[in-house]
């Protein structure tokens, strides 16, 4: 709150803005339009750095561009897919093969993108937020200034500065040919034309996602990752997921690592990797590389260290206490740039209203990060919201949690004749009293739509046995999460049905 | 040990007697078997001598009727005499229980007691539909959701082009489905049926009815049946007006018969407002089948909110359902062709009443409310008492006004679903044989889907209900309406439309009702915190999960 008495010192007509925002992305925009609610005089910042590959796209961030939205509709589609098959199931005669455009279906998400950029400038307008496209840096504690396309300076003063610039993919530096001929998630949902047969480098769940949709719509997909998947996340879950997407069709290269890519002569890119189990080279040609080994924060350009910005070393977010504020008391963080945050939309839209909420409106409402959900959007959904089961078993003890479990069969998948293995749900409960819930995990289709629901029952301390008394909805997948009787403990078969 | 004694030689006594209907398509009712020791040499129930009966209740006649009878005199061992256990058989939620409770517990038990045994007993009393494979196909909620699945097929159909795949001269074909769905249920009825066999459970099949016997007695083909504990849970029944009321209404199908329907009608006429209504409408249209929907008043789910009643109607009539307002049949009639020539009357207020036919339906579809299926169980003989509709009167421990039955499920007439009465039915098991006094269900917040196009969740007060209850001034609501990102790239938009209510000042959340793509899985969770109270800063403090619809409940504003 320091920060905040410190703004309004400033505000003395010395500063054009009471707050700028650098960064268009979810977090930033959030903010911006909340302090505009306020009747503040606000400005927002953003550009877009071409990524290696050129790529390059419009107002609102990674989520809306290179993220979240793009991801899911082409998960959509990989879904409506998978769909075709069960369809003949169901006595829908579709003949064989069913080709499937990429382009018909990029163009259909590039343009929804397109829209949602225009919604964001139409909104900044609305709420008289002014809208810079420039690449800000810091020349000083409350001045950030940049140049525009034509090369024309503009100097921006701001009582309060939000920064909101995220982060980007990584590229494996020390692999040869990584820049020259990867792609990221940043190129992926703008390609005009088929990726092709892919490889997607990388655990996480933006690989795993990739990889998922990349094969549902019947590319050939394969997922290279040196170590467990979906690190952080609880790791039977993780497994499962990994397991259905090999099921699925998605080929995977575990503990392998790539050291080089080259081009062919047919302009295919030849992979060369190493087989850390079997210690041997392997290679193989694909028509894209994804890289999908992480991300980081642009930091450098922003000149923090002029301010006094502190940030961590090691991954170079920008440090934060509690209520978002930096080591520089009127300059705040949001979203993916912070350190130790969940990189997330809804969290950042969260911290970045609460944060313009505390800066202009006199709350002191601060963000809790604590059970936040969240969903892997893999061709079978996993959503989850609280401790995994190891977590809890490090916080807790094994002795002083239960975990109550279930295999069930989507009812959708019967019919269809699906492979219902890893629809699996687990329920981490403390063991003592009114066994209150951890943190439960739920690995099915439409895990997103299940979960929420659940993170509030879980936000609200829901024990097992408030879980228990509420009446299942039938037939859903949703209500095994309610018919969750067999512990782990006792060691009885999980598998909810028989057929 | 000899307190323990006492209790098992007064629990000996507690042998329950189940009468259980199989599901149908509202009402999904349920077989509970409870399981209890009982002490050797004693037998659970005991038929009795046999008299010859062979008057069938003229209302019942073409129906068949099964009863279950459970028992089990092996050389059981019990882990606690005390040790009560309870199936259910309805589709998948038989297998959970049977399978993965039911079942490793019994054997568990085996392994203490080896002097004791224990009988139980079910009776089944079941009408069109049968639980078991000897009977008609189930007509409940798992072949609608099928059917249902089925029909959300034919939306895809329509998107698949804008997400670039290329489907040309797609063709629907009913009898596969209809020979897998059947299947499908065959097969769960198997299980049930062998998971019954596995618990010992005696099938009696046959009509049942209680006789004037001092003590409750339960006549079967004419033997006669005893136990302590007498459920009653024969569920209900479509009702179709009588041919006096409608001349030719019994050329009409209900619910039950369009589970039969062998191909897919060209023309369809279903009358009634009602879930079920709106539910087959919408396969039926969807699938392909010209349909008309014959409501009396001018929306249907009349009792559901506002938003929903007005949203579903419009949503029947942007896929293609030609909704009839303020219309009722007059009369039916049977054309030179077989097909059904239908008569309306439309009365739309303030109009004159305008008369019309519809002409050439091979499909007439009543669901105009359900009729419980109490009549020939000569309920009067032992004192239960039936409202006027028939619905069996219970008190909220499931108690009928005899002591020594109960009942549970649709022929009590209250929250028609399939969980509901699983649940009643589980919590008296526990009330009755482990002691728990207050166990009972909590009918208050209890969550419903209509699987209609697109799906509605409902949970809770309505927004009426709350204005009627608590005041208008007190009562809050949020409302949202968006289209849902999967429709972003499509042609085809169907909206999603959710409310909120909320009373008193900490705008604690009574209501939720939702309808659109996903809210049929999103409700589950959603329920479970409003049960447990709560309020709209709750829902503020939770993060949403993005991009997904359920969000949009959390950052609401």
């Amino acid at each position: 709150m320091l920060g905040n008495a410190t703004g309004f010192l400033h505000h003395s007509g010395k500063n054009e803005y009471d707050l700028l925002v650098i960064g268009g992305g979810s977090g930033g925009l959030a903010c911006a339009k909340e302090a505009a609610q306020f009747g503040r005089k606000v400005a927002v910042m953003d550009y877009v750095e071409p990524s290696p590959q050129g790529t390059t796209w419009g107002l609102g961030g990674t989520c809306v561009n290179v993220g979240c939205i793009p991801k899911k509709l082409m998960h959509q589609a990989a879904l409506l897919g998978s769909a075709l098959k069960d369809a003949q199931h169901y006595g829908w005669n579709i003949s064989q093969p069913v080709h499937h455009t990429w382009s018909v279906m990029a163009q259909g998400v590039q343009n929804h993108v397109k829209s949602l950029n225009w919604g964001h400038r139409v909104q900044l307008q609305e709420k008289k937020v002014k809208y810079f496209n420039i690449k800000g840096s810091f020349s000083d504690p409350h001045t950030v200034r940049g140049l525009t396309k034509a090369d024309k300076e503009t100097v921006v003063t701001a009582d309060n500065i939000v920064i909101a610039t995220g982060g980007r993919p990584k590229y494996p530096l020390q692999v040869a040919g990584a820049l020259e001929y990867g792609i990221t998630s940043d190129d992926l949902f703008w390609l005009k034309e088929s990726p092709g047969k892919t490889l997607v480098v990388g655990a996480s769940y933006v690989s795993l996602e990739c990889a998922g949709f990349l094969t549902g719509i019947g590319l050939d997909t394969t997922v290279m990752m040196r170590s467990v998947p979906l690190r952080g996340f609880d790791q039977q879950m993780a497994s499962l997921v990994t397991e259905h997407m090999e099921s699925y069709g998605t080929k995977f290269l575990k503990r392998c690592f790539p050291t080089k890519v080259e081009k062919l002569k047919s302009n295919r890119l030849q992979v060369t990797w190493k087989n850390a189990d079997l210690d041997t080279e392997e290679t193989d040609s694909f028509n894209t590389v994804m890289w999908a080994v992480g991300r980081a924060p642009d930091t450098k350009t922003l000149n923090l260290e002029t301010v006094g910005v502190k940030t961590n070393s090691e991954t170079g977010k920008i440090i934060v206490d509690a209520s978002e504020a930096t080591s520089v008391p009127h300059i705040y963080a949001v979203g993916d740039i912070t350190e130790g945050r969940p990189e997330l939309t809804p969290t950042a839209i969260a911290a970045g209203k609460l944060l313009a909420q505390r800066l202009f409106s006199q709350s002191s409402e601060l963000m809790d990060y604590d059970s936040v959900p969240t969903t892997v959007f893999t061709p079978l959904e996993y959503g989850c919201v609280g401790l995994s089961e190891e977590a809890a078993v490090q916080r807790h003890g094994s002795d002083n949690i239960e975990v109550y479990h279930a295999y069930y069969k989507p009812l959708e998948f019967t019919v269809a004749e699906r492979d219902a293995t890893q629809c699996y749900i687990k329920m981490v409960c403390l063991r003592e009293r009114e066994q209150r819930i951890l943190g439960l995990h739920f690995i099915g289709p439409n895990a997103g739509e299940v979960i929420q629901g659940f993170a509030l029952g879980i936000k609200c301390g829901a024990t097992y046995p408030q879980m228990m008394k509420t009446v299942g909805i039938h037939p859903t997948c949703a209500e095994e999460v309610t018919k969750l009787r067999i512990t782990k403990r006792s060691g009885l078969d999980a598998t909810v049905t028989g057929c | 040990m000899a307190l323990e004694n006492a209790l098992w030689r007064r629990r000996v006594s507690d042998h329950p007697f189940f009468f259980s209907a199989a599901s149908s398509l509202t009402q999904h009712l349920v077989v509970e078997s409870l399981m209890l020791p009982v002490a050797p040499q004693t037998t659970s129930y005991k038929p009795l001598p046999t008299f010859v009966e062979g008057s069938t209740p003229g209302i019942l006649k073409e129906q068949q009727y099964l009863h279950v009878s459970v028992r089990n005199q092996g050389s059981s061992q019990l882990k606690s005499p005390s040790w009560t256990k309870m199936c259910h058989t309805e589709d998948e939620e038989h297998l959970a229980q049977l399978e993965t409770e039911f079942l490793p517990t019994l054997s568990l038990s085996h392994a203490h007691q080896p002097e004791s045994q224990f009988a139980c007993c079910i009776c089944s009393h079941c009408f069109p539909s049968g639980l078991f494979r000897e009977e008609k196909v189930n007509v409940g909620c798992v072949p609608k959701k099928v059917m249902w699945n089925t029909a959300v097929h034919a939306e895809f159909v329509h998107d698949h082009a804008d997400y670039g795949f290329e489907t040309s001269g797609v063709k629907f074909n009913w009898r596969t489905i209809k020979e897998k769905r059947d299947a499908y249920v065959r097969r769960l009825n198997d299980i049930y049926e062998s998971n019954v066999k596995k618990a010992r459970i005696d099938i009696i099949r046959g009509y049942g009815k209680f006789t004037a016997d001092p003590q409750p007695t339960v006549e079967v083909d004419g033997k006669k049946y005893t136990a302590p504990h007498i459920l009653i849970a024969t569920g209900g029944r479509p009702a179709v007006p009588s041919d006096s009321e409608v001349p030719g209404a019994s050329l009409g199908m209900t619910s039950d018969g369009f589970f039969d329907l062998e191909e897919l009608p060209r023309r369809s006429v279903i009358v009634g407002a009602g879930y079920i209504a709106v539910e087959i409408a919408g396969i039926l249209s969807t699938l392909g089948s010209k349909s008309s929907l014959l409501i009396r008043h001018d929306q249907v789910l009349r009792t559901f909110d506002s938003l929903i009643s007005s949203n579903c109607t419009q949503e029947l009539e942007n896929t293609g359902v030609d909704v009839w307002k303020h219309t009722q049949v007059k009369r039916v009639s049977k054309s030179s062709c077989g097909l059904l020539d239908v008569t309306v009357t439309s009365a739309v207020p303030g109009h004159k009443p305008t008369e019309g036919v519809i002409r050439d339906v091979d499909c007439l579809l009543w669901a105009v409310g359900r009729q419980p299926n109490s009549e020939g169980l000569c309920l009067d003989r032992v004192g239960v008492q039936v409202d006027p509709q028939g619905h069996v009167v219970v008190d909220e421990y499931q108690n009928t006004t005899r002591k020594g039955i109960y009942a549970v499920g649709d022929v009590c007439g209250k929250a028609l679903l399939t969980p509901v009465a699983i649940a009643a039915g589980r919590k008296l098991a526990h009330r009755l044989f482990e002691g728990k006094q207050d166990s009972r269900l909590d009918y208050e917040n209890i969550p419903t889907v209509v699987f209609s196009h697109p799906p509605i969740g409902t949970v809770g007060l309505t927004e009426e209900e709350a204005v009627a209850i608590h005041g208008k001034d007190n009562v809050k609501t949020y409302n949202t309406s968006f289209i849902p990102l999967y429709h972003a790239v499509t042609q085809r938009k169907v909206k999603c439309v959710m409310k909120l209510v909320c009373t008193g000042k900490e705008e604690k959340v009574v209501g939720l009702h939702m309808q659109g793509l996903g809210c049929d899985e999103i409700l589950q969770g959603f329920a479970v915190a409003i049960k447990m109270g709560a309020t709209k800063a709750d829902l503020d403090n939770t993060v949403a999960i993005h991009p997904t619809s359920a969000e949009e409940l959390v950052t609401l504003r």
